[in-house]
């Protein structure tokens, strides 16, 4: 025959690429030969069908016949007993694959409602996690865009008197430059301090919430700009910094808003020199405008000074600074600038917080950074890992309940050969294959209830779709999941021995079946925390809500004083005291549940010279105490007929307690540089959140201040009229100046927001946890009365009534709730005493708490298995028995 | 040990490796098939085939014969076993049977 002219150098040889395959992969003891063929055959095939025709050919040839395509026939073959070779087949052959498959799939869709119950319960758990782990990483982003932000520090004050320390990131005004000034290692420092203004461009007035800031601020943020530069943002007491959205509204624009004038405070005219984009969710500083430091307190002057203090203070470490040396060398920055006459035992340290940490470890505790949202991402943390464990919990029982049916398979593969670890692997593959179902059906719903998350929780979390990192963090929660929900299976079944398999029945082991119960156990007591929690924080978020404060929160109003409005009190009250609506008014420096303002300079007949008291203080008008329904224990109210007055003090009864007068009226007091009188005594009241304990107040009097609020009490159900009213008067007198309003009551409620969101959090959760324990519940009572149901039978042949053979069901796993009630009430009890430790006021726990959610759970409990009791008590005995 | 059953792929590939004689080795057989058949056959359906006759033990081989034109290397030639030559007898004597049941008048019919 024609022989073949072999390769050729007039045509290109076959890919390299599959030379370099069938090189690398030919079945052992065959490279040779198998290169030589194809080459001989690849110059046949150019032949016959042309070059590109060849290179295809040749290529699937080499495809066809690699490995692992091909199997190896291994020098030393194994045999058979009859000494003819065996054709083994590996366990991970395309065959056993597909087999593995198959049986899986049958497997999920023999039994449906199992199948259902255990893709419901994961899917459940795991769509809850994944809420709340895009929850915790929102939590965990926030502030943590600045470029810098490893060396980007808060400086906070610890204040040491009397022993106790309180520390808090208010600081003097002038600190973040002096700092600067002295300290080669801070590179950049700023003060910071949010403050609402009014700005007016022709007609239109608008409030705006902003904040005055250093003019390192944007060198130090990474606050990106539309318009303008870094450094000339806010180093011009005549220029001011906008946002996209304070541009848009008065400019159309950012381009537009360069350079425009705008009106500040009605008090002088700025220059927009900058325009940057709008803070974004992730930051914690949010503000709509910049205003120059300098002009700041040129309005504020208590900023200039150093005993007074409220700003934050940022600074930006040199790139080779230590912060653990920086912060010991500030430490005793201050003691310089503080008078020593001020009196010893009242000392003041600084501490540095790393910037992207105060968010989330705002409080303190012994003067250190301490807790804060920290706790509730932990907390959430653990619940999300709470609900995936009771989740996988589940899918094990259930599998381990139905072993029983595939132990006979397992029987079989071992028989014919199968490994015990091919086996183990075959069970996890299953488990993979139903949480990647729950998987997909959880991630449906996360993103279709993403919008009410968001609206409940206040943030805008998106379904991360493009990062990376979610999508390794779905892998491994597939991978985690699959391993802990199949690994009782397969170590379980696989270890079977197929000779009692299949000799006779399956007989579970008294460990298996504890191991089982234990599961039940284990699921209940979170299910037991969960409900106890849910019971304690709604608790006390309706005790802090409804507690008698002291004074009367309702029909109260109060807006700011804005422009003259403080010089112009007396003629504002006479208007307005004959409108409809209106049934008090008065004025406060600090609204009723702020009152936050410490007074540094206490000072009273007898006092312990060595010690210095911070009493909170809250000027205020005529007629305070009347419509707060203040209790005055003694003496009088501030009065038009003494115009002594305003050199006199009303103290509440812990500042009474901290002076230590056994008659105090009459007797002088000093605070705020006023030498008085205490003229009245008033019933503790609660100055701010519960959270706090009552602090000492000293009120004083001054109807002329031109900075504070005007508090307004309305007439019962007259809210509209008196809104009217006050809006006609407000305008007729300052009509450069938006009216707005808060209304006292909505604003105390708004101090328990976040127990509020917390509340409906673990209210959501407890109800899942407790409906996917008792998924599990119910698929665990229905196998058993499956398995029971000859016994069923027999015992109703006997004459069992159908109350008797629910109760025997019912029984066995009402005991296991009744232990894990047991067990979950000492430690609910220890969990939320520990979170209710966090309010000054608080609820105690009563006993009933773990009553009701006992009985809670064991109702629950109850319902879900009696059903399928009930169910298989009914069956005819006849049939049940007929096949014996 | 059940009866070795030839396939009709592997009675024709048998056959080719007997016609071929000395010089039976993978390429060559796909491509006489290919020629003298008229049957495209896969290269690497052939090459399995050749491995489950060798397993069969109804060929056996040895490397032999490198040429140029395959870049030096070593062919693996087969050689039909005994047992490979009574199956391929085996076969035929079976078809010709056949052949003699189908009554002469018949086969004249069919231009045969």
């Amino acid at each position: 025959m024609g022989r073949l002219s072999g390769r050729n150098d007039r045509h290109p040889g076959p890919p390299k690429w599959a030379e370099w395959l069938l090189n690398r992969f030919s079945p052992t003891g065959m490279e040779d030969e198998l290169q030589g063929d194809l080459l001989e055959m690849y110059a046949y095939w150019v032949k016959i069908g042309g070059i590109s025709k060849a290179q295809w050919w040749y290529c699937l040839a080499v495809l066809r016949l690699i490995r692992p395509f091909t199997y190896s026939q291994p020098e030393g073959h194994r045999t058979d007993r009859t000494g003819g070779p065996v054709r083994t087949t590996s366990n991970l052959s395309p065959t056993m694959i597909r087999n593995y498959v198959l049986i899986a799939w049958r497997t999920l869709t023999h039994n449906k409602a199992f199948s259902a119950i255990n893709i419901l319960g994961l899917a459940l758990g795991m769509g809850c996690s994944l809420l709340i782990w895009l929850w915790v990483q929102d939590e965990r982003s926030i502030d943590s865009f600045h470029a810098n932000r490893d060396r980007l520090y808060s400086v906070y004050e610890r204040v040491f008197s009397e022993g106790k320390v309180q520390a808090g990131h208010w600081t003097p005004g002038l600190l973040a430059q002096e700092l600067k000034r002295t300290v080669p290692e801070v590179k950049y420092a700023c003060s910071y301090r949010q403050h609402a203004a009014t700005f007016q461009v022709g007609d239109k007035i608008v409030d705006i919430e902003g904040a005055s800031a250093g003019e390192d601020f944007f060198t130090m943020f990474s606050f990106p700009l539309l318009q303008g530069t870094a450094r000339a943002a806010l180093n011009d007491p005549t220029k001011i910094a906008i946002s996209r959205k304070m541009a848009t509204i008065f400019f159309g624009s950012p381009q537009a808003a360069m350079g425009k004038i705008v009106r500040y405070n009605n008090r002088r005219d700025l220059m927009i020199s900058t325009v940057f984009e709008n803070p974004p969710v992730t930051s914690s500083l949010q503000f709509d405008f910049l205003s120059n430091w300098k002009a700041h307190t040129q309005d504020v002057d208590w900023l200039q000074t150093w005993i007074n203090r409220s700003p934050a203070t940022f600074i930006d470490l040199q790139d080779n600074a230590d912060p653990v040396k920086v912060e010991a060398k500030l430490k005793d920055f201050l003691k310089a600038y503080l008078h020593e006459g001020d009196g010893g035992g009242f000392h003041v340290e600084l501490g540095l917080q790393r910037f992207d940490q105060m968010y989330l470890h705002s409080t303190f505790k012994d003067g250190q950074p301490d807790g804060g949202r920290i706790g509730y991402v932990r907390i959430f943390s653990f619940v999300a890992l709470f609900l995936l464990l009771i989740a996988c919990i589940n899918f094990m029982n259930l599998a381990t309940a139905r072993s029983a049916k595939r132990a006979k398979e397992v029987g079989i593969r071992k028989t014919i050969g199968a490994l015990r670890f091919w086996l183990g692997v075959q069970f996890v593959g299953e488990a993979m294959l139903v949480t990647f179902l729950a998987l997909l059906v959880a991630l449906v719903a996360v993103a279709l209830l993403l919008p009410s998350f968001n609206e409940l929780t206040r943030k805008q979390i998106n379904l991360p779709l493009l990062q990376p990192l979610f999508w390794v963090g779905i892998a491994s929660l597939l991978v985690i999941t699959g391993l802990v929900a199949g690994s009782y299976p397969a170590l379980f079944l696989s270890a079977l021995q197929p000779i009692k398999v299949l000799k006779g029945t399956l007989r579970f082991s008294p460990q298996a079946q504890l191991f089982r119960r234990g599961l039940v156990v284990f699921q209940f007591v979170l299910s037991m925390l969960m409900i106890i929690g849910t019971i304690i924080v709604s608790q006390q978020i309706h005790y802090v809500q409804t507690k008698n404060l002291g004074y009367d929160r309702e029909n109260l109003i109060y807006f700011q004083v804005v422009g003259d409005l403080g010089t112009k009190y007396e003629a504002f009250k006479q208007q307005l005291a004959s409108m409809p609506g209106i049934q008090a008014i008065s004025r406060v420096t600090s609204a009723p549940s702020q009152m936050g303002a410490h007074a540094y300079d206490i000072d009273w007949a007898g006092k312990n010279p060595n010690t210095r008291e911070v009493f909170i203080h809250n000027t205020v008008g005529h007629g305070f105490l009347a419509m707060m329904k203040l209790q005055l224990l003694q003496g009088r109210d501030f009065s038009p007929l003494f115009p002594t007055d305003s050199n006199a003090f009303i103290i509440n009864e812990s500042a009474l307690k901290q002076i230590g007068y056994k008659e105090p009226l009459g007797k002088p007091l000093t605070a705020l540089g006023r030498h008085g009188t205490i003229i009245g005594v008033v019933k503790d009241f609660h100055i701010r959140s519960l959270h706090e304990p009552i602090e000492p107040l000293v009120l004083l009097f001054h109807e002329e201040l031109d900075w504070g609020k005007f508090l307004v009490k309305t007439k019962p159900g007259q809210t509209r009229q008196a809104l009217a009213s006050l809006e006609k008067v407000f305008k007729q007198m300052e009509p450069q100046f938006p009216f707005t309003y808060y209304f006292v009551d909505e604003q105390y409620q708004k101090l328990y927001q976040s127990e509020q969101v917390i509340n409906q959090l673990t209210t959501i959760f407890a109800l899942l946890t407790i409906f996917i324990s008792c998924l599990g519940l119910l698929g665990l009572a229905s196998f058993t009365a499956e398995q029971r149901t000859k016994e069923i039978g027999v015992r109703k042949v006997l004459g069992a009534s159908v109350a008797s053979v629910v109760t025997l069901l019912a029984s066995d796993f009402l005991k296991l709730v009744a232990l894990a009630i047991v067990v979950a009430s000492p430690l609910g009890w220890y969990v939320m005493n520990r979170w209710l430790s966090d309010f000054a006021y608080r609820i105690e726990i009563s006993g009933w708490v773990f009553l009701l959610a006992g009985l809670l759970a064991m109702g629950v409990a109850l319902l879900t298995i009696s059903f399928q009791s009930i169910k298989a008590a009914l069956l005819d005995p006849v049939k049940s028995l007929r096949s014996e | 040990m059940k009866r070795a059953f030839l396939g009709e792929l592997e009675e024709v590939v048998l056959l080719t490796v007997a016609a071929l004689q000395v010089s039976a080795y993978c390429a060559l057989i796909t491509q006489t098939i290919d020629q003298q058949m008229a049957r495209s056959i896969s290269f690497p359906t052939v090459h399995t085939t050749l491995q489950r006759l060798e397993e069969k033990s109804l060929v056996s081989s040895q490397m032999g014969g490198a040429t140029a034109e395959r870049g030096g290397r070593q062919k693996r030639l087969f050689t039909v076993t005994t047992a490979g030559q009574r199956a391929l007898i085996e076969c035929r004597q079976m078809r010709s049977q056949l052949w003699q049941q189908i009554p002469t008048p018949v086969l004249q019919l069919w231009g045969a």
